[in-house]
C-alpha cells in the first residue's frame, strides 16, 4: 500500500540509518564503550545565516554532564570529517 | 494523592489522529475524557473536526507545544484543574493529542517525574495532580514509511510509544500491500522493541485498551528514548529554560522544526463556487508530493452551505472531500490550513487561493515555489488546468 517510489527523488539514507551511522562515528573516534550512550537529535539553527536545521549530539557519560557537539545542518549533511572536525573543536 | 491519567496521542501528519479521537468521544467508555488538542499553525482546524458532544471538556491550543519551553502543557492542565475545581469540567482522564510534528521528548519531559523543571508553583501541582500514564502513536500503512525515513520527528514519536497504532489498514486489499503492512510492522518492531502494534482497522481492536492507565516507563523503551529525553534537558539547560530575552512565559524559546516547516491557511467568508472548488482540488492533486505535507480545512460550498466539506491531503495522498451533517460551531467560514516542507508560504498560498476562487492564477511565479522534477510537470498541467502557460 506504499506509495511507489518517485525515481526523480534524491536518493539518500532514510533519518534512522543517518542517525545510527552519526552515532557509530562519534564512538569510533572518541573510543567510547558501549555503555556510554551517544544520543543524536535535530533542531531548528539558532544561529542567524546557518542552515536551518542543526544536528545535535549528546554524549552521555554516567556521573557527568551531557557533552554536547553542534553540528550545522540536518542528519542527512553531516559528513564524517565535519563530524571529526567538530569533535575536534570540543575544548 | 490520586493522580488523573495522561495520554499523549502522537503520529505524523496524516496518521489518522482525528478520527481516532472521533472514535474514542464516539465511545461512552470515554464520557470522563478531557481532550486537548494541539495544532502547528494558528488556525485551528482540528477541533473543529473532532465532534464533542454536549458536556466534554476540551482545550485547544495553536503553536506546537515541543517547541513552548514556557511549559504549555502544563499551563494547560493546571487550566483544566482550574476548569475542574470551578464545577465546570468532570474528567477522570486526560487525552493530548499532539501536533503531527511534535518532538516528543520535551512534551513527555514536562510530564514525568526528574523531567523538566519545575518552574513555580503551577508545575508543582500539575505534576502533583496529573501522571503520564502511556504514550500511543499512529503510524498510517500509506505515508508512514516516507514520513520515517524523512522526517526525525517521525522516528521520535514512534521510539517514544509504549502502544503502535497501524491506521488505514483497511485500504491494503491485496496481497502486495498487505506484504507492505507486514514489513512496516518489522520496521516499526525494529525502531521501538518494547511497544504492542496495534492495528486499528481490525474488527477487535481495542480502543479503550489503548487509553487504559499504566505506568509510563521511558527506561524499559530503551537507550534512544532515555538518551533524548536527557539531551532534551540539556538542551533546554543551555538555551535557557525560559523564554527568550524580553519575552513572555509560553513564548517558545527556541523551535525545533527549523525554517523549512512553514504554515498558512486560507480563510473566506463567501461561499466556493463549484468551479472553483474543483480547481482547487485539481491544483491539490498535481502539487500533491513529499512538500506539502499536509492540507486540511472546511470549505462552505454555495450549492450546500450549511453542509461544510472536509479536504484532507497528506504528502502524495489526496483522500476524497468528506461531506459532514453540518457546521461544527457559528463560524461558518471556509479554512483551510497547509503546512510546507522547504516551499516559501505566500505564493503557494496565493497559487491555492486563486484556484479556490475560481480565477486565473499567477501560476509560473506561484508554482516555482514546489521545485523538485516531479512538480516541473505539475506546473505544465497546472498551467493549462487554470489556462496560464508555465514557463
Amino acid at each position: 500500500m506504499m506509495l511507489p517510489d518517485n525515481p526523480l527523488a534524491p536518493r539518500r539514507l532514510p533519518l534512522p540509518e543517518l542517525s545510527r551511522r552519526i552515532k557509530a562515528w562519534v564512538r569510533d573516534a572518541l573510543g567510547l564503550e558501549d555503555a556510554i550512550p551517544v544520543s543524536v537529535t535535530e533542531l531548528a539553527c539558532r544561529d542567524p545565516g546557518c542552515p536551518a536545521i542543526e544536528t545535535v549530539i549528546g554524549i552521555l557519560r554516567p556521573g557527568l554532564p551531557i557533552e554536547t557537539v553542534r553540528l550545522h545542518g540536518g542528519l542527512a549533511d553531516i559528513a564524517r570529517a565535519d563530524l571529526l572536525a567538530a569533535l575536534a573543536r570540543r575544548p | 494523592m490520586h493522580r488523573t491519567p495522561v495520554f499523549l496521542l502522537t503520529g505524523f501528519l496524516g496518521a489518522g489522529k482525528t478520527t481516532l479521537l472521533n472514535r474514542l468521544v464516539r465511545d461512552p467508555a470515554f464520557a470522563d475524557t478531557a481532550l486537548v488538542i494541539n495544532e502547528f499553525g494558528d488556525v485551528a482546524i482540528d477541533h473543529d473536526l473532532v465532534r464533542l458532544g454536549e458536556g466534554r471538556i476540551a482545550r485547544t491550543t495553536t503553536g506546537c507545544l515541543c517547541c513552548t519551553a514556557g511549559g504549555d502543557i502544563r499551563a494547560t492542565l493546571n487550566d483544566l484543574l482550574h476548569a475542574r475545581s470551578v464545577g465546570g469540567a468532570s474528567f477522570s482522564r486526560v487525552v493530548v493529542e499532539t501536533t503531527g510534528l511534535a518532538d516528543p521528548a520535551p512534551i513527555v519531559n514536562q510530564l514525568i517525574p526528574g523531567g523538566a523543571a519545575a518552574g513555580g508553583l503551577r508545575d508543582h501541582v500539575v505534576a502533583a495532580r496529573f501522571a503520564l500514564a502511556g504514550v500511543v502513536t499512529l503510524v498510517d500503512i500509506v505515508t508512514g514509511e516516507l514520513a520515517i525515513e524523512g522526517h526525525f520527528e517521525a522516528a521520535k514519536q514512534i521510539a517514544f510509544a509504549d502502544r503502535l497504532v497501524l491506521t488505514k489498514t483497511d485500504l491494503a486489499r491485496d496481497p502486495a500491500s498487505r506484504r507492505d503492512v507486514e514489513d512496516l510492522r518489522q520496521r516499526l518492531a525494529a525502531l521501538n522493541p518494547a511497544a504492542p502494534i496495534g492495528d486499528g482497522g481490525a474488527a477487535d481492536f481495542d480502543l479503550a485498551g489503548l487509553f487504559r492507565p499504566r505506568a509510563y516507563a521511558p527506561l524499559a523503551l530503551g537507550e534512544d528514548v532515555t538518551g533524548w529525553l536527557a539531551l532534551d534537558a540539556a538542551i533546554r539547560a543551555e538555551q535557557g529554560e525560559g523564554t527568550h530575552p524580553g519575552g513572555t512565559s509560553g513564548t517558545p524559546a527556541f523551535t525545533r522544526h527549523g525554517a523549512r516547516l512553514r504554515t498558512f491557511s486560507i480563510v473566506r467568508d463567501a461561499a466556493v463556487g463549484p468551479q472553483g472548488f474543483r480547481r482547487f482540488l485539481d491544483l491539490l492533486g498535481l502539487v500533491a508530493g513529499p512538500r506539502l505535507l499536509r492540507a486540511k480545512g472546511l470549505v462552505r460550498l454555495a450549492e450546500t452551505p450549511d453542509r461544510p466539506v472536509v479536504v484532507h491531503a497528506v504528502q502524495h495522498a489526496v483522500f476524497p472531500p468528506v461531506r459532514l451533517e453540518g457546521w461544527p460551531d457559528d463560524d461558518r467560514r471556509s479554512r483551510l490550513v497547509f503546512i510546507t516542507d522547504g516551499i516559501e508560504p505566500e505564493p503557494a498560498r496565493r497559487l491555492f487561493a486563486v484556484a479556490l476562487d475560481g480565477g486565473p492564477a499567477p501560476l509560473a511565479r506561484a508554482l516555482a515555489g514546489f521545485g523538485t522534477g516531479v512538480a516541473r510537470a505539475a506546473r505544465s498541467a497546472a498551467g493549462r488546468l487554470i489556462g496560464i502557460q508555465a514557463p
